[in-house]
Formats: structure tokens, sequence, C-alpha cells
């Protein structure tokens, strides 16, 4: 029994050994231990590895201790009535002081928490200049942000910019006043900027979390938080939806697309524009069959803007599709709108549009809210049509984003 | 008072008629046997124990099933074996079992078995009120299962279901219906044992048993009773608001009504946190009884343990929003609610020394008993740790809703409570049957469990860490997720191996007792009163209430200490423990109306979901019950005494010690 215990533990320990090395080998995009911008280092190393370190001392002199008092006093049976050990029954200034040790170092991790609050309650006052429709404005980087049952949208406001006490005193998520870029599944922003964010949900309590760049903060409904984030260099930083919101939780996902402020003004003169009206014939009729069907929940801009008054889901919104082909990904963050080549990712796309609840389950029961995309028994004929139609929505996004996109 | 009819009794010579008030035809009390039928009618405190101990290990066997199937969809990326539907009501489901129907009924085990029997008293204060507890929460506990019957699934909003996505809107199917109105009659369980509970522990006690010579379990399963009596309201007040806004369109918690869905968020937590302390004392007071006795030494410190219970008690109550650090409430409550989680860990560090310096210097003998309470310190100290380093707000923003929240209350809850719990098992069953558990298959059993318990939720740290989100169908490749799903899926599979060696210890050492030396007693060299009297308990526990002197009477009834501080024995086991013997003591008898009210709830709930004339009928038989109870005498003259053959003399002075007050 004993050597077979031995070589249970020996096992498992090799086991873990050879566990530790390829887990930790994995490229983990989300992970919370390899913070990318500034406030996330700072978090990181002000918040989390402290409070790691005391856990990690205190640990380990318990263990020790524990392992030593099995080890030394451990016996088989008990003989006789001679067996007893001294018969102590307490020894009060030794408690008090354990007591205090724990106080002192719980008032230590109080202070860590002190310390490191700022990092993630404190704002900035900067601001940068962004050209929008031929005005300059300074633009003090803030993004409103909204939950929806499976997908996130972005609101740019540059011309008439809200802040967070705007936003409240607006009160309701479902009819936010008109903004210059409505976006959704992957969020654009600026590097070198602390982006603050306004958080809120159109439905039920989402909660937004890009790891590498700041930890979360939830979507309520018709509440407006405040969040922040930054990334110092351009990069491609993934999230997913943490806060339990039905169905398809699991395939709300999100993707934060830092631009240099060049490339950033690049993409806000892209895509504040009106979607331009294509000149292919496949396209075209993508472009009636969107009309006839898509336009009850979508919304393309210089296509429905006129007559949009919402889409028949619970949340009553849909991703806006002005700028569809300019995403690298869709469907929530969970579908590559491109290949790795730089190609259309035609598959996907087809798929999602014959059959979207194989791919994401949606509630779509016929006389109750839709949530999610429903099914909409498109012919093949009326798929490809789209597709022409889709993926010449937008500007096609730089090379590297696409490549960065591709999750196996 | 109960209706009578007169009966005449005997004539004696040169007597006029005597009459006798008798209770009339349903409502005589039934008299208590060993058939199947008494189980029903039962209101002693062992056999509900028993019932309570029996059924909360079936919906461990349903939770665990959850639990499996749960990690099976999770063993690799893109897991197909459930829909994300049935995923999302599995997961629920798990979680709800595991707390309202495995932890909590199995700790209320402990505490309808062993609060009598550590106090020195022969039954709970009010018996029937007992078995009410019992059988709502039995039919509780059922009606929430039948929703995979008949509600279209279980409730799929998770078990802390937070508004709005539990509105009809989101969840339209029944099952969060079923939660609402099942988790109401479930807490009217509690509530009615905790209400129990308290008075037993406050006016049962034997002569000379103080409060501060109460065994630790005993405490520990007060300060439990105390949380449940003020945590049962609040979530009780969520779940009535959640069901009008269902069933009946209020509006409690709609936001396009102007409501705000923290407000459910602060009601569950307020219950929600206490829970906690709920789910891991009954544990903590296990581990301080059985550490002591396999180390040959009292408990280290028992005021300093007591008052660290009744602190995390306190301070338990001050800290529910540091579920919701990253909700939005605030800076300032953040800060608040953070620095109050910190300064819990400080009563809980205390507790892990202590039991550490019980230890010190002791002779540690490791049963398989012993080993499960060493195993919920070490456990119980990891989940405690990791707690301590999400109670920083802001890393917590990094970390909450991840799966390293899971790992930590795995690690809690599992290590902590459940490890805890099995320790009292192995502890207790020669007392409760009379035979003891094979400890070759235990310490197998035990193994197994440690590894595959460690196997499972500790990868979950590493998975957190990378980013895993919690309550996900499925994840996709490419996040480095894959090799440490598959290994905590593994040590699943090992928890059930586990489990499984354990109902088999269970059959095989029933079967195996007559063959061997039964235990006695006292098996254990025990400490406190319930090892005094035989094993398994007769019905009436003690043949004569104990005079208590001080803590650990029982140790003091058979050792005392020298004038050199060394241990000698004074007393055999044989000498001074009870015998079992005493006839004509009495007993609270039996009744069937605790099961016909508890029957009238669920039929209530079904009602309220699908007819409101089922209401009518379940509001009638429950009522009709209510009155009957009301009606039935306190006493049955010919029944309520375990032995018959006793004269009347005696049973009269029997009323007075058992303060068996009927309810």
């Amino acid at each position: 029994m004993r050597t077979l215990t031995r070589r249970l533990i020996s096992w498992t320990l090799v086991l873990l050994g050879a566990a530790v090395a390829t887990g930790c080998a994995s490229d983990a995009e989300l992970d919370t231990f390899a913070p990318q911008g500034p406030i996330a280092r700072e978090l990181h190393s002000r918040g989390v590895l402290p409070v790691f370190w005391i856990a990690a001392v205190v640990f380990v002199g318990i263990t020790i201790a524990m392992v030593w008092l099995i080890w030394k006093n451990r016996v088989k049976t008990y003989d006789g009535d001679d067996e007893w050990p001294a018969q102590t029954h307490g020894h009060v200034p030794l408690e008090i002081g354990w007591t205090v040790g724990f106080l002192v170092t719980m008032i230590a991790v109080a202070g860590i928490m002190l310390w490191s609050l700022p990092t993630v309650d404190a704002t900035e006052d900067n601001t940068m200049a962004v050209t929008i429709d031929d005005h300059s404005v300074m633009w003090e980087p803030t993004i409103v942000v909204v939950g929806n049952q499976w997908w996130w949208e972005f609101r740019y406001y540059f011309s008439d910019q809200m802040d967070l006490a705007d936003m409240r005193a607006h009160g309701d998520a479902k009819t936010l006043p008109p903004a210059d870029i409505v976006t959704s599944g992957q969020m654009v922003i600026p590097t070198g900027e602390e982006v603050e964010l306004i958080i809120t949900s159109r439905d039920v309590i989402h909660s937004f979390w890009i790891p590498a760049l700041n930890g979360k903060r939830d979507a309520v409904p018709n509440r407006f938080s405040p969040w922040k984030i930054e990334a110092s260099d351009p990069g491609f930083y993934f999230g997913q939806c943490t806060e339990f919101c039905g169905l398809s939780h699991s395939r709300m996902r999100m993707q934060a697309v830092a631009l240099s402020p060049a490339d950033f003004q690049a993409w806000v003169d892209s895509t504040s524009a009106d979607a331009v009206e294509p000149t292919d014939p496949e396209a075209l009729a993508g472009l009636e069959v969107f009309s006839g069907i898509c336009t009850s929940c979508h919304l393309i801009e210089g296509v429905n803007d006129d007559v949009y008054e919402g889409a028949d889901q619970a949340s009553g919104a849909a991703p806006n599709l002005t700028h569809f082909a300019s995403r690298s990904t869709f469907a929530g963050g969970i579908l590559n709108t491109y290949n790795a080549d730089g190609s259309l990712n035609r598959t996907d796309l087809e798929a999602w549009l014959r059959d979207p609840n194989a791919l994401k389950e949606n509630y779509t029961v016929p006389g109750e809210q839709y949530r999610g995309m429903p099914d909409l028994d498109l012919s093949e004929q009326q798929i490809d049509d789209l597709v022409a139609y889709l993926s010449g929505l937008g500007a096609k996004p730089a090379g590297w984003i696409i490549e960065a996109t591709q999750v196996e | 008072m109960a209706i009578t009819e007169k009966t005449p009794l005997e004539l004696g010579p040169g007597d006029s008629v005597r009459y006798a008030e008798r209770p009339l035809g349903v409502f005589t009390r039934p008299q208590g046997g060993r058939g199947w039928r008494d189980w029903l009618s039962t209101v002693d405190h062992k056999r509900i124990g028993i019932l309570y101990g029996v059924s909360a290990m079936f919906f461990f066997l349903v939770g665990g099933v959850e639990a499996l199937l749960i990690r099976l969809q999770l063993a690799a990326p893109e897991g197909s074996v459930l829909s994300a539907d049935v995923y999302n009501q599995v997961y629920t489901m798990h979680g709800v079992t595991m707390v309202f129907l495995f932890i909590m009924p199995l700790a209320a085990a402990f505490s309808n078995y062993f609060i009598p029997l550590q106090i020195g008293a022969r039954d709970v204060a009010f018996p029937r009120l007992n078995a009410l507890s019992f059988w709502i929460w039995l039919s509780g506990a059922i009606f929430l299962n039948t929703s995979w019957m008949v509600g279209g699934g279980g409730a799929d909003c998770g078990w802390f279901c937070y508004s709005t996505n539990s509105g009809v809107a989101f969840s339209p199917s029944h099952g969060v219906d079923f939660y609402a109105i099942g988790l109401q009659i479930l807490g009217i369980a509690s509530l009615v044992s905790s209400v129990n509970l308290i008075v037993t522990c406050l006016n049962m006690r034997a002569p000379g048993m103080t409060l501060m010579r109460m065994p630790v379990l005993t405490w520990m399963l007060l300060i439990t009773q105390f949380l449940l009596l003020f945590a049962l309201p609040v979530i009780t007040v969520a779940l009535f608001l959640l069901m009008f806004d269902r069933l009946f369109d209020a509006q409690f918690f709609n936001p396009d009504a102007g409501a705000d869905p923290l407000l459910w968020q602060h009601l569950f937590w307020i219950f929600g946190h206490p829970e906690v302390y709920i789910i891991i004392l009954p544990a903590f007071g296990v581990v301080s009884e059985v550490i002591p006795t396999f180390s040959r030494k009292p408990l280290f410190g028992y005021e300093f343990m007591v008052f660290s219970g009744i602190a995390i008690g306190f301070m338990g109550w001050g800290v529910w929003a540091h579920h919701m650090f990253v909700s939005g409430i605030g800076p300032i409550s953040v800060a608040a609610f953070s620095l109050s989680t910190m300064f819990i860990a400080v009563p809980t560090g205390v507790k892990v020394l202590n039991w550490l310096a019980t230890m010190w210097g002791g002779k540690l003998r490791f049963t398989v008993a012993m080993k499960f309470a060493v195993a919920t310190v070490a456990m119980f100290t990891i989940g405690g740790l990791s707690g301590v380093t999400h109670s920083v707000a802001p890393a917590d923003t990094q970390q909450t809703d991840t799966y390293y929240i899971v790992a930590h209350f795995h690690y809690v809850i599992f290590g902590g409570g459940v490890l805890g719990l099995f320790a009292g098992i192995y502890f207790w069953w020669p007392k409760i049957w009379g035979h003891f558990l094979n400890e070759r298959l235990g310490n197998w059993s035990f193994w197994i469990m440690l590894v595959g318990f460690n196997l499972t939720f500790g990868p979950m740290h590493i998975l957190g860490l990378q980013g895993m989100s919690r309550r996900i169908d499925t994840y996709a490749r490419g996040y480095g997720f894959e090799f440490w799903n598959m290994a905590a899926t593994v040590g699943s599979l090992l928890i059930a191996v586990s489990v499984v060696l354990f109902i088999w210890n269970v059959v095989k050492s029933k079967r195996d007792a007559p063959h061997l030396p039964p235990p006695g007693p006292d098996p254990w060299d025990g400490r406190t009163l319930e090892w005094s009297i035989p094993s398994p308990v007769p019905v009436h526990n003690f043949d004569t209430v104990p005079q208590v002197h001080g803590r650990d009477e029982w140790w003091h009834t058979k050792y005392a200490e020298n004038d050199e501080g060394k241990v000698v024995r004074v007393a055999t086991v044989e000498e001074v423990a009870q015998t079992g013997e005493a006839t004509g003591v009495h007993l609270p008898s039996p009744s069937f109306w605790p099961l016909a009210v508890a029957v009238g709830l669920p039929l209530i709930g079904y009602g309220l979901i699908f007819n409101l004339w089922l209401a009518l009928i379940g509001a009638l038989l429950t009522i009709a019950s209510l009155y009957s109870w009301a009606l039935e005498p306190v006493d049955d003259p010919d029944a309520a005494h375990d032995h018959h053959e006793e004269d009347h003399e005696d049973d009269e002075n029997e009323d007075d010690q058992t303060g068996g007050h009927d309810s």
C-alpha cells in the first residue's frame, strides 16, 4: 500500500511537470499574466503579483508546517494508555500572536488594494486631434460599449462628444443618440491614448473584458459604467464576454484593434462614410436581398438609415453592417471574415447565412422576441448575392490584422 | 387541544362510570415501530438525520452526474456532448443541487443527529417541526428536479440567476419558475429547522453543559443556524419578487420600467455570501472534533475556535458585494467591501493555525476520518489563500468570472466542506450504524478523491489565469485551454471512481458487519457525550441525562491528569458507558401531519406555474394538515414510550427530564 501510494504520487508529479511545460508553451491570447497595455501592466505588477507572492509565502509556510507535523507526530496505533501526549489546551499569547500576524498580513494586502485601485479607477484628461467630416476636433478618447445578446456594439462620438454624465442623463441604452461611427465585434482604438469606455447593455448583463489591456467591467442594462483601456503598441487583442448572458454566452467574443494615430485617422475617415452603392450586378442583387429581408433588423447607412426603427430582437438592435468587410471577424467575434491568405472566408460567411443556429445557438421562436440571428431560409442564389454585397462593404483591414485574427 | 371521544373504562367495584378522553380517529397519533411506514411518521431526530443524510447523498450523485456532463463537454474544444441550451441548464442545476440539495442537507443531517447527542438531550426542541423541515426539504428537492420532466428543462440562469437574464423574455422555459418556487420551498425547510435547532441548543442542554462547554461541532452548527435564520428571508424576498415578475407580470427587475438589475445581485449575495459560511462552518466543526480525537489532545484554543467561528458568522454579513466588484457599484463601495473581505481572512487563518497547533506534539493516528480532516485543512487553506488573492478588488477585475474563481470556490466548498463532511461520515458511521466503514476501501476512496479533486480543480486556477471564462459551454482552439481542461475531466472521473468506492464501502461494510467485532460505544476513544452511549444509539439516546462538569465531558469521565501532568485512565468505557437499557423513557409521539403539510407545498408550486386550481388544492391540503396537526393531541396516552411495561409514575418523572416539548 505504501509503495503504491508513493508510486502514485511520483507519477502525479511527473505528469504535472509535463503538463506545466506544455500548458505554458501554448499561445494563450487571453492570458491575464501577459499584460500588454500600460494599465494592464500596472494592474498586474501593483495588484496581482504582490498579493500572489504573499499568498504563496503563507501557503508554503502552512504546508511545510503541516507536512512536518504529520511526519513527526504520526503513529500507527495507540498501544495503551501511556501513549498520551501533554494535554495543551491552548496558549493565549501565541494565539493572540498569530491573530495579530494575520491582521498585519491582511493590512499589507489592504495596502496593495488601495495602492492599485487608482490604476483601474483614475482617468486622465487626454485628448487627441481627430478629423471628422472635414472638421478637426479635439477628441477625448471615449467609446460607448453596448452589450447585446450575443455581440458587442461600439459607438464613437466625435462631433457631439458624450461623456459619462451625458450618457447617464440620457439613461436609456436602447435609444442612444446617433454616433459618427457604429461598429460591432471589433473595437478600434488609437495607440498611446487612454481610451475611456462607457459600458452599458440593451438586454441582459454582459461583461466587457480584453485581458491584455485591462480587467473587466459588467455591462448592466440602462446603467452606464466607466472603464478604460490602453494599448501602447499596434496590435490585436482578444476578449470574451465574462458575465453569463444566456444561451450563446460562450460565443460572445470581441477584439480590440490598436492602430497608430495615423492609421486610426484613416480608419475614421473610411468608416464614418456611408456605404457605397455597388456596381457589380451580383452585389446589386445582394443589395436587393438585403433591402427586402435583412433591413428588418440590420442597418446600413446609406441604405435604410432614414427608415430604420430598431430590430426585432429583444435588445432592439442588430449589428450595424455599413462597414461589414472592414472587420476581420463577424457573428459576435467568433468567425473570421478573411482567410489567413487574405481571401474572403466565403465558407463561414455562407454557412452563417444558411443556418446561423448551427454555428451559434440563437433563440428564434416565432411569435416571441428573437435573440440572435434567425434562420432566414435563404436560397443559395440569395446567399451568393448577399456574400457579394457584404464583402464589398468597407475597406479590407490590413494584412497583419487578418493574420492576427486567425485562431485555429 | 384535541377533538376527543369518550370511552368508558373498566368499572371497579363500587365505582361510577369513568371516562377517558381519547383523540378521535384520524387524530390518534401513530405509534413508533420499525417498519418503513414509521419512517414517514418519525419524529426521532436520529431517523430524521438519517433521512437527510441518505437523501443528500442521493442528490450528491445527481449533482455529480451533472458535473461529469459539464466536464465531458469541456474536455476538448468545441465540445458537442451537450447543446449550449442543455449545458446552461446542467451547470445551473449542478450548482443548485450541490448547494441546496447536497451540502446543506448533509450538514442538516449532522445537525439533527449530533446536536442533541452532543448536548445530552433526548431529542430536538420541536420534534414534529423537525420532521416538517425534512419533508418540506424533500418535497422542494423533488419539485425542483421535476422541472427536467414537466418544466421544459432545468433553470438555465446559473445558480445566481442574475436579473435580467432570469426574466421571461430571456428565459422563456419554466426552469426559472421551478428555481424561484423550489428554492422558496427549500428555504421554508431550512428556516423551520434553524429555529428548531437554535431553541434546542439554547434550551435543552444537559445540566452543567454551559455554552462554553458545548462541543465545537455543536457551536459551529449553532452559528450556522443563526446564519440560516437571517440569510434565508433575504433570498426568499428576492425569489418572491422574481416569481411575481415571471408569473404575474410584475416589474421589479425590468430596466425598461425603471428597475435596477443590481437589486437582485444585492439581495442574492446578502444571502449568498453567508451561505458560503453555512456550507463551510459545519465542516469546520467536524474537523474540530476529528483532529483532537486522533491527535489525543484537546482542541487547541477552544475559546479562539468558538469566537473565530462567531466572528466569521458576523463578518460574513459585511462582504457580499465582493461578488460584484466589476458590476459598476463605484470605487468607494468596492474599496469598502474589499477591505471587509480581507479581514474575514483573519479568524479563518486563526482556525487553520489552531488546528495545526492541535496536531503539534500530538499522537496522530491516520484513520480515514483523520485523513479527510487533515486534507480538509490543507485544501481549505488553498481555497482561502486564492480567495485572498482576489479580495484585492483591482486584481479581481482580471480574475472574477473566470475559472480561477471556479477553482477557488471548489477548493473552499469541496475541499473544505465536502471533504470535512466525509471526515464526519467516516468518524460517526459506527455511532450511527453500529459498524465501521471498511478502512482499507476508505483509504483507497480517500486517496483517489484527493488526487482526483486536485487534478480537477487545481488546473482550473491556471485556466482562469489564462483567461478562460466561467459558464461557457465551449471554447475555441488556440487559447491554450486544451490540456488543462482534459486534465480536469480526467480528475473528475477519478472523483467519480472514489464516490463509487465509497458506495461499495457502505454496502460491503454492512455485509461484513456480522463477522466483525462491534465497535462498542466508544470506538475512537472519543471526547464528547455521543460516545458515552451505545452504538447504534438507542431510541431514547441517554438512559439518564448526563451531568456535565466541563468540556470534553466523556473524555474526563475516562481519564484524568495526575500530579505530573500525565494522563491516567480512571475508568474503562465498559464501566462508565451507558447501556441503553433504560425503559419507560417518555418520547415524543410520531405524526403523519408534517408529511401531509409538506406534500401540499409542491402542489402550490405546480399550481402557480400551470393552473391556479391546483395551487388551491395544495393550499387546502397544507392548511387542513396544519389544523389537524394543531388538533392532534400532544401525547398519545397509549404510545410515546419506547418500552411499555413501566408503570405510570415513572413516566411522570421522565417527562420532566426529557424536556421534549412537543411543537
